[in-house]
């Protein structure tokens, strides 16, 4: 088991608690019905698959309930900071600072 | 009488080390109230809803469990049901808020006895020492994958709600787990 720290609960609680939610920081299309098939396809489905530090959002669902944003090393599978929703996706010195500062 | 509350606890479980009853039946409202109202909200209705996640406050009469930044769990006896449905209904004209009744929902234990702590912990990873989880925490989380809320009442005395449906298989682990401490 690891932990996961939530930015609501602002502890780290075990994740069994927490579901994964996708890729974050998509943003939704507001003119789907202009959009050519391919473009919605890539809206839908096409995601990076990213091989290292993935943005993503999870889901504290046995606990206070919120979806919440996270930097996820995928290779390590080693959290490197969660965030709350809303804020932007930081940028790559903040999540270097976030690895030196653990 | 809402619903049935017949659960069977083995007599394995009334031992100085771990002790579990089943509470009696009681009126439950879930809130969901943005956190911006919730000032406003606590001085038009009275009610002590503490802020912060994980807070409770309890009065002679109520319950107040905060589980989430915009949730709330409100526990009281059944006699003040009526009281506690008149001032929702009161507040639903000045603020958009949600109030449901989840009393058939939900089923209370108290835990209490020396091993209470270990007790809880062979099925849910939370730390449970008086440290990170003193007296008067509550937080939802799972125990042995069935969803639970826990709340520390005292030093060895836990109160654990679930859902009536995992209530049967609740008791049956703790009946287990009971042989091994």
């Amino acid at each position: 088991m690891f932990e996961v720290h939530c930015p609501y609960c602002n502890e780290k609680r075990p994740e069994i608690e927490f579901a994964y939610a996708g890729e974050a920081h998509i943003v939704r299309e507001t003119k789907a019905d202009e959009l050519t098939d391919q473009e919605w396809a890539e809206f839908l489905f096409y995601r990076d698959n990213k091989r290292g530090d993935h943005h993503e959002r999870w889901w504290h669902q046995h606990g206070c309930n919120m979806f919440f944003n996270a930097v996820r090393n995928t290779l390590t599978d080693k959290f490197v900071m969660t965030y709350k929703m809303g804020v932007k996706r930081p940028t790559k010195t903040q999540i270097k600072a976030a690895k030196n500062g653990k | 009488m809402l619903f049935s509350q017949d659960i069977n606890i083995s007599e394995a479980l009334q031992t100085n080390a771990l002790s579990m009853t089943l509470m009696d039946e009681k009126t439950r409202y879930s809130l969901r109230i943005k956190p911006k109202d919730l000032a406003a909200f606590k001085k038009a209705s009275g009610l002590k809803l503490p802020a912060k996640i994980g807070q409770s406050i309890r009065t002679s009469a109520h319950s107040y469990l905060c589980l989430g930044p915009d949730e709330w769990i409100v526990i009281t006896a059944n006699e003040n049901r009526n009281n506690l449905r008149e001032i929702f209904v009161n507040m639903t004209a000045k603020f958009t808020y949600s109030y449901v009744d989840v009393s058939h929902r939900n089923i209370g234990f108290v835990l209490s006895g020396e091993q209470v702590e270990n007790a809880i912990n062979i099925g849910c990873p939370l730390d449970l020492s008086l440290d990170t989880f003193p007296i008067g925490k509550v937080t939802r989380t799972v125990f042995e994958n069935a969803p639970i809320m826990v709340l520390r009442t005292g030093t060895t005395e836990f109160q654990l709600e679930c859902w009536r449906s995992f209530a049967p298989y609740i008791c049956g682990l703790f009946d287990r787990f009971a042989m091994d401490l």
